[in-house]
């Protein structure tokens, strides 16, 4: 080859034009440096999933007797941490994929931080049933294979649901992610050198920026998010049915299904509304994520908190007036005593805090949404908890009633997982943009 | 074989559809042109429309891995060693599920295939030297392999900022 030519983009991109929009130099110069801060934190959740996956470790050695999970309590803190993170997952599919399908401008600075956290919950939570099967090592009993020792999945069952749901929503997730990411990778290539720029130009899989590809990539995007916001939909209905498919008291349930995506919409906005404002405050994005994509996903908060409340009462009225014994059994034990704390909590967390702080147009912020946030997300993991122990710790039989109560090695493993989603983000915005640049730099004008 | 082009960079979308038009009408095909720009165009319709396939073949890859593991899963029944009298041990409802995953499955698969394709990343580009991208604007290649006069004259007379020919 001849000519000043040259494959990819050029070194040209290091040399800021007097012209030259700001936002790429802004964004890229935001991705944390491995400063003694950024380490300390890295290294403070590292410690952390360690620790869980030394307990992990306790519990596949010396079994599962090490767990607080005894008869006729068998599903637990894994199975409420399960339903918990694969429910946030959804922040990436209603905020990245309805709001491109709807054209909502506003969500360009906000939709790589959520598809993001929809990977690493889908992977996070995809690991609480191998955690609770126990004997890990057996997991592709699971996997359809042709084998001599007739085993086969059992595919009436929704834990095999769960296995396709969740796989194919994670490789979906994972490539819907991926996608926007090849042209800011190729960008980061084009300002790199060295090991760093050919990791970066392989990520990018040579893209060069003709109009070809942006148009391909739009095409894919558009497709994709109406595949992904079906695929999820699905996934949490599938979660749903693994309980009301069985005829334990309160679970078997017809409106389980959107009552789980609801609270898993309202779920993953809360997490993404506090990612958000800590990236806002680590990073200093505060010029792109600004007070209005709050106040948006405030709104949002609002809505999904009236829409969960409809579900929840609606689930608790039909149980009081059926006047079932065995559904009255649960209905009463989760609003008394402990569980009935909880419950209050719950109701406090999820209804009271947003209406108040987000509803009342004076008291909102991005502090008071913030903390919004955080108030769900500890209603909303209440809420998974009332929903699984209770109706187990009171079946119909009273004869077979029993206690539930977390091992140090389940408290262990659960706050592993939110030192995981920490660790897995800090590593994240560390190698790539947290924001979309080209979809959130202006286009080249018309004219 | 050498073979030449001309790289030619425009300030605005317009500036560059202006130019594409006067090369087609000079009878440069549409085939031989490529925009290169660092940012999507603001400009609907594209100013080189490229046909997709995206979504048909999309639409057949989720049909076809439905189909293939909806069968699968019945076959996988039917075989096994209980005497049903050839029915299969779960019901259409039980398989609905997997059906639909899928057939999701599949329609990721080729969205990412055919986004693959389409963008020639996995396919041997043949298109001629890749462009230094400008940081501001577009830049439009030629593939002169036809008429390297006329596609340099309708050039000059555009409104290029910039013009540069390539042999390769």
């Amino acid at each position: 080859m001849t000519g000043n030519a040259t494959h990819g983009m050029s070194a040209e991109g290091d040399q800021q034009g007097p012209g030259a929009p700001s936002v790429r130099d802004d964004i890229l110069g935001r991705m944390p440096r491995a400063s003694g801060r950024y380490l300390a934190a890295v290294i403070f959740c590292a410690a952390i999933v360690a620790w869980a996956l030394f307990a992990w470790a306790v519990q596949i050695v010396d079994g599962f007797g090490h767990t607080g999970l005894r008869r006729p309590v068998y599903w637990g803190f894994y199975i409420v941490n399960f339903v918990f993170w694969i429910g946030i997952s959804h922040a990436g599919t209603l905020i990245s994929a309805i709001l491109r399908l709807t054209g909502a401008a506003w969500r360009k600075p906000v939709t790589r931080a959520a598809e993001a956290i929809t990977v690493f919950c889908l992977m996070i939570g995809g690991l609480f049933p191998l955690i609770h099967i126990g004997r890990v090592w057996y997991f592709y009993w699971m996997i359809p294979y042709p084998n001599e020792r007739l085993l086969w999945p059992n595919f009436r069952s929704p834990l095999f649901w769960d296995l396709t749901a969740i796989l194919t929503y994670l490789s979906g997730s994972v490539i819907y992610l991926y996608l926007p990411l090849i042209p800011d990778l190729a960008e980061i290539a084009d300002r790199s050198t060295g090991l760093k720029r050919r990791i970066y130009k392989a990520l990018s899989l040579g893209w060069t920026g003709s109009d070809r590809q942006w148009q391909a990539l739009e095409r894919a995007m558009k497709l994709m998010a109406m595949v992904i916001l079906a695929i999820a939909v699905s996934v949490h209905s599938v979660v749903a049915y693994d309980f009301s498919m069985s005829v334990a008291p309160t679970w078997h349930s017809t409106i389980f299904a959107p009552y789980f995506v609801v609270g898993a919409i309202f779920s993953g906005i809360a997490a993404l509304i506090v990612v958000m404002a800590a990236l806002r405050r680590l990073m200093g994005l505060q010029q792109h994520l600004r007070d209005e994509h709050f106040a948006n996903l405030g709104k949002l908060l609002v809505l999904m908190s009236l829409l969960w409340l409809y579900f929840t009462f609606s689930e608790h009225l039909t149980a009081w007036y059926g006047n079932l014994p065995y559904e009255m059994q649960v209905f009463n034990i989760r609003e008394q005593g402990l569980f009935g704390i909880l419950f209050w909590t719950m109701v406090v967390c999820n209804f009271v805090v947003p209406f108040v702080l987000v509803g009342i147009s004076k008291l909102r912020s991005i502090a008071t949404i913030t903390v919004s946030g955080v108030a769900i997300l500890i209603g909303m993991w209440l809420e998974r908890f009332l929903i699984i122990v209770p109706p187990l710790s009171t079946p119909a039989l009273p004869a077979a009633w029993g206690d539930y109560a977390p091992s140090w090695i389940e408290v262990s493993i659960t706050a592993g997982t939110f030192a995981a989603m920490a660790l897995l983000y800090l590593l994240f915005v560390k190698v790539f943009p947290i924001i979309a640049i080209w979809e959130y730099d202006e286009k080249i004008p018309a004219r | 074989m050498t073979r030449r082009y001309l790289h030619a960079r425009y300030r605005c979308a317009e500036d560059a559809q202006a130019a594409i038009e006067a090369l087609s009408s000079a009878g440069v095909p549409t085939s031989a042109l490529e925009l290169y720009s660092r940012r999507p165009v603001e400009v609907d319709p594209p100013l080189l429309p490229r046909r997709s396939r995206m979504s048909l073949v999309a639409v057949i890859a989720a049909i076809a891995s439905g189909s293939t593991c909806t069968a699968l899963v019945f076959l996988v029944q039917l075989s096994y060693p209980l005497v049903t009298g050839g029915m299969p041990i779960t019901s259409g409802w039980a398989t609905g599920v997997v059906t639909f995953e899928t057939t999701m499955a599949g329609a990721v698969l080729g969205i990412l295939v055919m986004f693959l394709w389409e963008a020639g990343l996995i396919r041997p580009r043949g298109r001629g030297p890749v462009p230094s991208l400008p940081e501001e604007g577009v830049l439009l290649q030629i593939d002169c392999r036809q008429d390297y006069a006329l596609a340099s004259k309708v050039v000059t007379d555009s409104s290029a900022q910039e013009i540069e020919s390539i042999e390769c």
